[in-house]
């Protein structure tokens, strides 16, 4: 299915020990990659209500170029995700939280 | 009809104090003339717009938590569009969803407790009773973000 077109970690594979192939593209060996499962922030740390007002919480969820970060990289489950994006357009309304980088 | 609202307004710095206080009391006279009542207003002071409105980079900010039909609000809203002092605004109905946040609270709580009683434990967690940290957190992987992706 991959073809072998990917070095490692292909796909959308979350598997906490990291991905099988230790041997890169490019013939050089390397040790195993390890990657953290990803978790939720909001389910680990039970923070029900993700209000727009609440910048401190928003502002890790849009790096410097102001986007919203994407669920694959934050790790953010799809309930939560949709109440960030609500959050931070409601945010962003009120200028407490920017569209773009200047 | 009754909802609960809340209004966030934010007021252009050009403007005196006696202004932001005269724009809240217009505020209130709207809701009590619409048969509303105001919860709690919340000054929340001068602050740092994240980009420019017109030329302002900053502004005041004003909360008002409202309870009210939707007539009120529709009335309030338009009202605060003609003011030219108010640079933004932004109305939200959180009743509801006040109501789910409620429910998933006591839900969680309610689990929790009835787990620890099956076990033999303390419904409530004690002091001193902490969590024990990940074993396997302290791994390497500051240089992982996103890598499953490139391509």
């Amino acid at each position: 299915m991959n073809g072998g077109r990917k070095p490692s970690g292909g796909g959308r594979g979350r598997s906490a020990t990291g991905a099988a192939g230790a041997t890169g593209k490019d013939g050089q060996q390397r040790r195993p990659m390890f990657r953290r499962r990803k978790v939720c922030k909001f389910c680990a740390d039970k923070i029900d209500d993700i209000n727009y007002k609440d910048t401190k919480l928003l502002m890790p969820f849009v790096p410097e170029r102001a986007k919203i970060l994407p669920r694959r990289i934050s790790g953010t489950c799809a309930m939560h995700q949709r109440k960030l994006r609500t959050a931070i357009m409601r945010a962003r309304q009120l200028a407490l939280i920017p569209y773009t980088a200047e | 009809m009754n909802r609960k609202y809340e209004l966030v307004f934010v007021v252009s710095p050009d403007a005196t104090e006696a202004q932001v206080t005269e724009l809240q009391t217009q505020v209130e006279g709207i809701v009590q003339r619409m048969g509303g009542t105001i919860e709690k207003t919340e000054n929340w002071g001068r602050r740092k717009l994240a980009y420019e409105i017109g030329r302002h980079k900053e502004a005041t900010y004003v909360l008002d938590v409202i309870n009210g039909s939707g007539e009120l609000m529709k009335e309030i809203d338009r009202r605060l569009k003609v003011f030219d002092l108010v640079i933004r605004h932004l109305v939200v109905r959180v009743d509801e969803n006040e109501g789910v946040i409620d429910r998933q609270r006591t839900k969680r709580t309610d689990t929790a407790r009835r787990r620890r009683t099956a076990r033999g434990l303390p419904p409530d967690r004690q002091p001193g009773e902490g969590q024990r940290g990940e074993p396997d957190d302290d791994r390497d992987d500051r240089f992982d973000m996103g890598l499953e992706d490139v391509r």
